[in-house]
């Protein structure tokens, strides 16, 4: 279970007992490196949680933490310390493949904050109809019975131009949807980022419904691709 | 992660798959729909408007194979019964009979979503009342 640990309340460092902050990799003091920390993907980064992120330094980051932590330098070290700077690499790969995808650095911070994102918690909401456009639901439905006749055609060895011009039409129209999706996410970024308590909850609701029906739309996208292409 | 030989048959031999005529006075429709997995359902009950039994059951679904054999056997079970002895059925008694892992359980709500929604539909059309049952749980 994800929880934000504070990251400013310091740990005692094994080596040298001085006070760092539970997110680092290394002591401040001694420099020694430390085993991998309990906080969350951002403050491995030095970063509070946020949405928009620079992702040029992200990457300079990883870089440069990745050298320091590389086993290579800790051929001679301590079993313990040997043994940290692999874990610290595969959290440190973790965090960054997390915070550099804008939908995984999305679901990541939402889940921080308590969404139950995920097919293991679906069916939760399930009374709340908001979390499912019915208006949505019909066009999906009906564009996967189109793609089934189509599938079909072609198996048989037939090609329907008609319901091929209708796909390519579906799948321009969706593309649309997907990128207004990802326009409203990144406006709710912002909100999130710059915003109050209140604001940055309902930013968070915004965004897990937006999440919802980006990944309804991605499937369809996908699948229309797939048929079209095959 | 493996599926039951249940499911896997279901899957196979998907039962009642097919359409109904939506604008039939005696057809309920009920389509739902998982946002998580971005699956789609739709269940069709053709109701005796005499007896309240439900004679016929078609479904369609988009999905995976809990989300088909879920489906597949909400039409089986809810086929010769009364519509309001359709309602009682769960999803736990789905994921039971298809011995469903807990990733998988929400297939099963989404059956259950489709039977009340197909049925609910159903009474919408032909001015039934909501049962006692429905009204208990809208409070």
């Amino acid at each position: 279970m994800l929880k934000i640990v504070d990251s400013a309340v310091p740990v005692a460092c094994w080596s040298c007992s001085a006070a760092h902050k539970a997110s680092a990799l290394f002591c401040s003091n001694c420099s020694k490196i430390q085993p991998p920390p309990s906080g969350e993907y951002f403050s491995v980064f030095g970063l509070r949680p946020q949405l928009n992120l620079d992702l040029d330094a992200l990457e300079r980051e990883l870089h440069r933490l990745s050298r320091r932590l590389h086993p290579d330098r800790f051929a001679r070290a301590s079993e313990n310390e040997r043994e940290w700077s692999l874990a610290d690499t595969a959290l440190l790969n973790d965090a960054y493949r997390t915070l550099k995808d804008p939908l995984r650095r999305t679901e990541y911070l939402l889940k921080l904050h308590g969404a139950e994102i995920g097919e293991e918690h679906a069916g939760k909401d399930r009374r709340d109809p908001s979390r499912v456009p019915p208006d949505l639901l019909e066009e999906v439905f009906d564009l996967n019975m189109q793609l089934e006749e189509m599938r079909s055609a072609r198996q048989a060895g037939e090609t329907d131009q008609e319901l091929e011009k209708n796909l390519v039409e579906a799948k321009k129209k969706f593309d649309g949807l997907l990128e207004e999706v990802d326009r409203d996410l990144r406006a709710q970024w912002q909100a999130w980022d710059e915003g109050d308590q209140a604001a940055r909850e309902a930013a968070q609701k915004t965004m897990a419904a937006l999440l919802d029906r980006r990944r309804y739309l991605n499937n369809l996208v996908r699948d229309v691709t797939e048929t079209l292409g095959a | 992660m493996a599926y039951s030989d249940k499911v896997v048959d279901h899957y196979n031999n998907p039962r009642n798959v097919g359409t109904l005529d939506k604008s039939s006075q005696e057809v309920g429709t009920g389509l739902v729909g998982a946002p998580e997995c971005g699956d789609v359902m739709r269940l069709q009950i053709r109701v005796n408007p005499e007896t309240q039994v439900i004679e016929e059951a078609k479904f369609k679904t988009f999905g995976c194979g809990s989300a088909i054999a879920s489906s597949s056997l909400a039409t089986e079970w809810i086929k010769g019964r009364t519509v309001e002895d359709a309602l009682t059925i769960k999803n736990t008694d789905i994921v039971k009979e298809l011995s469903l892992p807990p990733v998988k359980i929400h297939c099963s709500v989404l059956a259950e979503d489709a039977i009340r929604a197909a049925i609910g539909d159903w009474k919408k059309k032909n001015g039934v009342a909501e049962t006692a049952q429905a009204a208990v749980a809208a409070k």
